[in-house]
């Protein structure tokens, strides 16, 4: 046994597979230890908030002012305008402001807002320029003037009167130090459609599935191993009975069963813990099949005509003489069944059959609902790619994970 | 010999193939149907599916693109006699130049006027005798339409060729009991020809079965006719002919000589297309649209350019099965109401494409101002929640009694634990997270409210029977018939006598005096009585809450994309044209405006 284990741990695949996997495990355990918020809570008001982390504006307001002699950046405006900005601007001008050519060549980049500024007038008559750029100069009017404007900021508050009363100026050169911030949340992967933070969703999510998996190929793994026992070795009517019901669940797409089991039971039954049995109780076929062709060929085998001589009772020649021969088949098995069975959950719940959206985050209802809120049209990769990374790491090193056992166990593909 | 008709079999069946390769609609014009794309508009997110048939009468219709009878109806194959405009409440005259009531006291019956100017696609004249065929056919054949405008009109005379009276149902005292339906059915009913509807009650056999024919020879009056159709699109051609070339309707054709719609798979391919310039004018909800003009920097923009980006005209709103036990307690149902965070809804459901309920304090009546004006806000004031009230709701559960006492989190009534299910069908994006939201808002004051999501058929089915728990429905949006109507759908107490009821008030909610007020109101004209009556029907349903509105939101979006063509209705352009998507009621006039991007 310690022998096996060392083996084991000397195949670089394994152990690759392996450092993921108990990666991504620690890191979903030891990651509530410093984010204690609940992964439902809809924090932002919109859809998918970039990564970042998130101030409060009423606190750098009231926080503490440092001075510091730092050009803002805003100080020089033509460094600050883009060159299809000014080109846009020089169009307008040309065309809408009256101002001629010469003008514009002689201009630099601070004469030309100052041109701007003194003819752009958003209600001019615009013939022949889209509605879409028309409104594409209000907005770039609007950042020019709050560029071009060096006034101090003055921030008011409102007396018992209702007048507003001056009580603070900022100018350019004060800063605050985010560590007096007291209000900030970091978002490391913004926010979903509904506001929620992802990363916090995505661990509870991954810590999900993982159960999902670990449920799923538990019962997939134990029915197919039961069954492939009992009718490999007991052989006869059993057997035929036992490989009639296997071949009817091998031919049944068991997807489809799937799909129609989860529909049946309603979403508030779909827990957590009923999605995985579902999908276990789906999916044992082939194990059941591998480990009877492997019994039938180990039953005459003369250790266990030894037993079977000895007297020894059924159940204990199969637990002791034939289970170790296919242990090492079926723990690769199982670390398939894991895999596959996170995998049938993302399906389900991109499908919307998946544990309810209210009671859990997973990872197939995070792909789901990024999916409906189109975040890979609209630039949100943090909705989905870290959903995506997390799925295609747990398969790739469980798969790997199984390949290096494979090549320890088989015999064909040792060294 | 042989051989030779061997090989002719061969080369006619080859042939065979390749034409029924070529995806054969009913109109199979040039082969695939494809058209120059600076004399075609391109729509997306009005039909999802092949065409089935070219009838308005027909009861399985799903030919959004060209038949489209609503508040503002659709008139570029079929059209109506006049055309609605939902941003100033009026009709404009298209068939019909002049409506009157011939009393307006008793609003018994009304006179309309026809374009004398106007004839069908066969070049015959549109007369009165045509209106009037139109009428009796949807009767004699019951449609849908037909059956509805039984219970408003009794029937229809032909004056002259260029007159149509229309004689109302009045009641016991000799006033119309639906006067704004009938004004409705000015621009809802389509104008069929006469001789035509003959021909296919000839070939139908019954009556009844005029229903099933799918008018593929159709004769119209619009500007255009179907010209190509399969499982990828649909495009109309320009009636070169169309009478409303005439100075006394537009006075030119319409800019597009062919409007094409592609079937796509879903909002997000719709999506990709229009970005990418394939489609002009998109009905698509789209996350985060500012930054396709922000961000990607396209030459897109709606019809307003700030939040909300369209104007809201509707309210989808959660029916509450009154009926079931637990939401028979007006407490419970209140509760879910207030706890729901509607300012998450807004922003994230609807992504900020919806003004909000702290600028438009809830109501039975849109967020336009002449509805809004139809009411007291400050007698509703004490009436109204905010959203997002945990503790409120909870207090007043807490109040009535309605607590948790077996201790597994969920409150009871009668020993029963507070368990709904929340519809609405799957796909429909913003709704389905809508009602997350509700559900999590649920979940947050012991009411366990679990979402259900199957096929629309199912979830129709579910709505019009009284299957449910708690459905969503948008109510109907701006017409000339509302915000009378709205407010029946809401709470008028027979609808819920229907066997199977698509009309309204689908929760089973019953209140005599809603019944009565809702009954006078509809031939009600004095302004100051209307107040009153509207302000006291909005007080009830903010007391009982038989339902609770979501969110504002726009009938149609209206997104367009300038690439190849510019000059759409925008807000405050003076052209008074409203965003229905160049296709609907007024919106139509869009078409006669727009023109091509230059170079």
């Amino acid at each position: 046994m310690k022998n096996t284990l060392r083996n084991i741990f000397h195949s670089p695949k394994f152990v690759i597979g392996f450092i993921i996997f108990f990666g991504l495990l620690a890191f979903t355990l030891i990651y509530p230890f410093f984010v204690a918020a609940d992964p439902l809570d809809m924090v932002g008001q919109g859809n998918f908030f970039k990564p970042g982390t998130y101030v409060s504006v009423q606190d750098t307001v009231d926080a503490k002012y440092y001075t510091l002699n730092i050009q803002a950046k805003s100080s020089n405006l033509g460094d600050h305008i883009e060159e299809k900005d000014k080109q846009d601007m020089r169009d307008w001008l040309l065309n809408y402001g009256e101002v001629s050519q010469e003008e514009l060549d002689a201009a630099d980049d601070n004469a030309l807002v100052v041109l701007w500024l003194e003819h752009y007038d958003e209600k001019a008559k615009q013939k022949g320029l889209l509605a879409s750029k028309k409104k594409a100069y209000v907005r770039l009017n609007k950042e020019i003037v709050k560029l071009a404007s060096d006034a101090d900021l003055i921030i008011a508050v409102e007396n018992e009167d209702g007048e507003l009363e001056e009580s603070k100026s900022v100018d350019s050169k004060q800063y605050v130090n985010t560590k007096d911030i007291a209000n900030q949340r970091k978002l490391v992967l913004g926010t979903d459609n509904f506001g929620r933070d992802v990363l916090t969703e995505l661990v509870q999510a991954t810590k999900v599935s993982l159960k999902i998996g670990l449920i799923a190929g538990t019962v997939a793994t134990l029915i197919g191993l039961m069954l492939g026992l009992l009718s490999g070795y007991i052989g006869g009517l059993f057997d035929n009975i036992i490989i009639f019901i296997t071949n009817l669940f091998t031919v049944i797409p068991s997807f489809v069963l799937l799909i129609l089991i989860t529909y049946s039971v309603g979403q508030n039954a779909r827990g957590v813990t009923l999605i995985a049995a579902v999908i276990g109780l789906t999916s044992w076929t082939w194990t059941c099949r591998s480990v009877r062709s492997q019994v039938i060929s180990l039953r005459n085998r003369d250790h266990v005509n030894l037993s079977k001589l000895s007297g020894h009772s059924m159940i204990r020649i199969v637990l002791t003489d034939i289970l170790p021969y296919v242990a090492s088949y079926v723990v690769m098995a199982f670390i398939l069944q894991i895999s596959s069975g996170i995998l049938a959950e993302a399906q389900l719940s991109m499908l919307g059959l998946g544990p309810s959206t209210t009671s859990t985050a997973t990872l197939g209802q995070m792909m789901n609902w990024a999916t409906m809120y189109s975040a890979h049209l609209n630039g949100s990769w943090w909705a989905y790619f870290p959903v995506v990374l997390v799925i295609t790491l747990i398969a790739f090193s469980l798969n790997l994970m199984n390949t290096g056992l494979d090549q320890v166990f088989n015999p064909q593909l040792r060294d | 010999m042989k051989k030779r008709t061997m090989r002719l079999i061969a080369a006619l069946a080859s042939a065979a193939m390749v034409a029924s390769s070529f995806g054969i609609g009913a109109f199979a014009a040039e082969g695939d149907g494809s058209t120059p794309r600076n004399e075609t508009l391109y729509f997306a997110g009005q039909q999802w599916g092949t065409i089935n048939d070219w009838n308005p009468m027909s009861a399985n219709s799903n030919n959004a693109m060209g038949i489209q009878q609503k508040d503002s109806t659709r008139t570029l194959i079929y059209e109506t006699l006049f055309m609605y405009n939902l941003l100033d409440n009026e009709l404009y005259p298209l068939l019909g130049t002049e409506w009157a009531w011939d009393d307006e006291a008793t609003m018994a019956s009304m006179t309309v006027k026809l374009n004398p100017d106007a004839h069908w696609s066969d070049g015959t004249p549109l007369t009165a005798a045509d209106v009037v065929a139109t009428f009796d056919y949807n009767v004699k054949c019951n449609s849908a339409y037909g059956v509805e405008m039984t219970s408003f009109i009794t029937s229809m005379e032909a004056v002259d060729d260029a007159t149509v009276k229309i004689n109302s149902v009045v009641g016991d005292d000799g006033v119309a009991v639906n006067p704004l339906m009938i004004k409705q059915m000015l621009q809802k009913m389509y104008i069929m020809q006469k001789a035509y509807l003959e021909k296919v009650e000839e070939r139908a056999g019954s009556p009844e079965d005029m229903k099933l024919d799918k008018m593929d020879d159709l004769v119209a009056s619009g500007p255009y006719m179907p010209y190509y159709d399969d499982d990828q699109k649909v495009v109309f051609i320009r009636d070169e002919n169309y009478w409303g070339q005439a100075e006394s309707m537009w006075g030119s054709l319409p800019v597009p000589k062919y409007i094409a719609h592609t079937i796509y798979e879903g909002n997000s391919n719709a999506q990709v297309a229009f970005e990418a310039g394939e489609v002009d004018v998109a009905q698509v909800f789209m996350t985060d649209i500012q930054k396709l003009w922000e961000e990607k920097e396209l030459p897109i923009t709606t019809y307003i350019d700030e939040e909300p980006y369209n104007l809201a005209s509707t309210i989808p709103t959660c029916f509450f099965n009154v009926e079931v036990p637990g939401l028979d307690r007006v407490e419970v149902r209140k509760a879910i109401a207030m706890a729901t965070d509607f300012e998450q809804i807004r922003s994230s459901a609807m992504s900020n494409q919806s003004p909000s309920f702290k600028d438009y304090p809830r109501s039975m009546m849109n967020p336009s101002d002449p509805e809004q004006a139809l009411f007291d806000h400050d007698a509703l004031k004490d009436l109204q929640w905010e959203g997002g009230d945990i503790e409120g709701a909870k207090a007043l559960l807490d109040e009535a009694g309605i607590v948790d006492t077996d201790g597994d989190g969920i409150r009871e009534v009668d020993g029963q634990n507070l368990h709904f299910k929340a519809e609405c069908p799957s796909g429909w994006t913003d709704w389905n997270a809508s009602l997350e939201i509700v559900a999590a808002a649920g979940k947050e004051i012991g009411i366990e409210i679990e979402t259900y999501f199957p096929e629309a058929s199912v979830y129709t089915d579910d709505y019009t029977t009284g299957n449910f728990e708690i459905t969503m429905s948008s109510p109907t949006g701006a017409s000339i018939t509302n915000p009378f109507y709205r407010c029946k759908q809401f709470l008028y107490g027979p609808f819920a006598d229907l066997e199977i009821n698509y009309s309204g008030n689908y929760g089973h909610y019953r209140n005599a005096e809603a019944d009565e007020i809702l009954d006078k109101l509809a031939t009600e004209t004095d302004e100051a009585k209307l107040k009153e009556y509207y302000t006291r029907l909005n007080e009830i349903y903010l007391t009982d809450v038989p339902s609770f509105g979501l969110m504002y939101r726009p009938d149609m979006f209206y997104e367009v994309n300038e690439t190849v063509w510019t000059n759409y209705p925008m807000k405050d352009d003076g052209s008074n044209i409203p965003p229905t998507d160049c296709t609907d009621g007024y919106g139509i006039a869009a078409l006669y405006q727009l023109e091509l991007v230059e170079g």
